[in-house]
């Protein structure tokens, strides 16, 4: 056995000892694991970023622009005091400002429009034959968006409405919960699998 | 030693879950329409066709995302597809590095002619529209600092033209970012998702926003059929049924439990 497979194997039945109750191994391995994490993600961000983008080709290469996007970036650390907290708002200004123009077209088009082009669909088959999925998907979206409607009490038929639009929501978040189940079990069996097959070899 | 009740439930599962993988008992699994569409896509993709392989994923859902990446691959590169790794998120990078060289050796694949791994890079939206327009400017070197254009299969990609698609193999919302903005330069995306993923990707699939996608170990298992490779898929999905047949009868056991109870105390 390998030191990474024995580490792994330990820190994972050292996670899995929170079964029993919170303990200071468990701490430890938790601990562990954030500090590794946040260590990995800084290294990598420096190598992979801001040297292979910024300060290789500004101080080899010689492109001068790239020092607007590096003041940018150290006007952010003007947060840190009160005196210089505006310099922060400009790359902040520039950052929201940019990120709204790019996002709010294209969630327009591939949330909505997309997504409401999709619901429009023949509620007859072509040999004539109602659809039920899309008798099934047109009433779900029109029930549902009644429930989400408050400006009218749900009262009468709108009520009715809104009521079987709620089915459809217990239905979706139903669904979604069993989904859920079923990914955290695959993780518990990935990491059975690994402790029995690598870890204790008790499986080929 | 106080033993409550949720410890037992803890020792049933761990007991239930060991004995079904130790067994070695393999599930014989019926396809499921969405998995043999991603089978059928990559199957129809020209020998040579270069797939970007995006690893967006978090190291803690490797359990489940392993086996799905690894029968993606695996296909990949039986069909002779050049794929192309790259990563969202930080963590996904060593991963997705590790597996592709990995899947990579069992086929004799070529660093540099048959794969290549660029590596990781933050502001995924950033990312996203600036391979649009051009991926060597996105990523002048690969994870290993090789330079782009030494690299034989980078040399001839400019952007998303020159690509058959995207997969994500993913545990969160990346791949609807791949969608919605490599959408916008018709970028083709497949997905390799976790199951908590699935009810959120549904909607994208049936709209044809996405392609294709294999979601959750039993999509693994699926796919390890199709290419008729077993991995850790096929070998979880004994464990998994009876994982959900105990949680099953912990439900009816514990419902049946608080009704007896009520009916005690009126």
């Amino acid at each position: 056995m390998d030191i990474g497979t024995a580490v792994a194997g330990l820190l994972t039945l050292a996670i899995l000892t929170f079964l029993y109750r919170d303990n200071p191994i468990y701490k430890m391995a938790e601990s562990l694991l954030i500090g590794v994490s946040i260590g990995y993600v800084l290294v990598i961000t420096w190598s992979s970023t801001l040297m292979s983008l910024l300060f290789t080709p500004l101080l080899t290469d010689g492109r001068v622009w790239l020092i607007v996007p590096l003041l940018f970036g150290l006007m952010m650390f003007g947060r840190f005091h009160k005196r210089t907290l505006f310099l922060s708002r400009f790359p902040i200004g520039v950052m929201i400002g940019s990120g709204a123009g790019i996002a709010i077209p294209v969630m327009l088009e591939q949330r909505t429009l997309k997504q409401m082009t999709a619901t429009v669909m023949p509620l007859v088959t072509e040999s004539g034959w109602p659809d039920l999925s899309a008798l099934v998907v047109l009433l779900g979206v029109l029930t549902t968006l009644c429930y989400f409607y408050f400006s009218r009490e749900h009262k009468g038929a709108f009520g009715i409405a809104a009521r079987i639009g709620t089915w459809f929501l217990m239905i979706f978040f139903g669904t979604t919960f069993g989904y859920m189940v079923m990914s955290r079990m695959s993780t518990f069996i990935g990491r059975m699998e690994f402790l029995l097959t690598d870890f204790f070899q008790l499986t080929g | 030693m106080r033993l409550e009740t949720r410890h037992w439930i803890f020792a049933g599962l761990f007991l239930l879950i060991g004995v079904t993988l130790v067994s070695g008992i393999k599930l014989d699994l019926p396809v499921s329409p969405d998995t043999q569409r991603m089978y059928d896509l990559i199957e129809k993709l020209p020998d040579g066709s270069v797939l970007l392989v995006s690893f967006d994923h978090e190291a803690s859902s490797l359990p489940e995302i392993q086996p799905i990446a690894r029968a993606l691959l695996r296909h990949g590169f039986e069909h002779k597809l050049r794929l192309v790794g790259l990563a969202l998120m930080a963590e996904g990078t060593a991963i997705g590095y590790r597996l592709m060289c990995e899947t990579a050796e069992e086929f004799d694949a070529e660093y540099g002619t048959d794969y290549v791994f660029l590596g990781f890079r933050p502001q995924y939206i950033a990312a996203i529209l600036s391979m649009g327009e051009s991926i060597k400017a996105t990523f002048p070197e690969d994870y290993l600092g090789r330079p782009y254009d030494s690299l034989a299969l980078m040399r001839p990609l400019g952007n998303y033209s020159d690509v058959a698609g995207v997969l994500s193999i993913a545990d969160g919302s990346f791949t609807t970012h791949w969608m919605e903005y490599g959408g916008r330069y018709k970028l083709k995306v497949l997905a390799g998702v976790t199951a908590a993923m699935v009810t959120t990707y549904d909607p994208y699939l049936a709209s044809g926003q996405m392609q294709a996608m294999v979601s959750g170990l039993r999509g693994a298992a699926e796919y390890e059929t199709l290419i008729d490779r077993i991995g850790g898929g096929a070998r979880g999905m004994l464990a998994q049924t009876s994982a959900h047949l105990y949680v099953i009868l912990l439900v009816i056991l514990g419902n049946v439990s608080y009704f007896l109870k009520r009916r005690r105390a009126n």
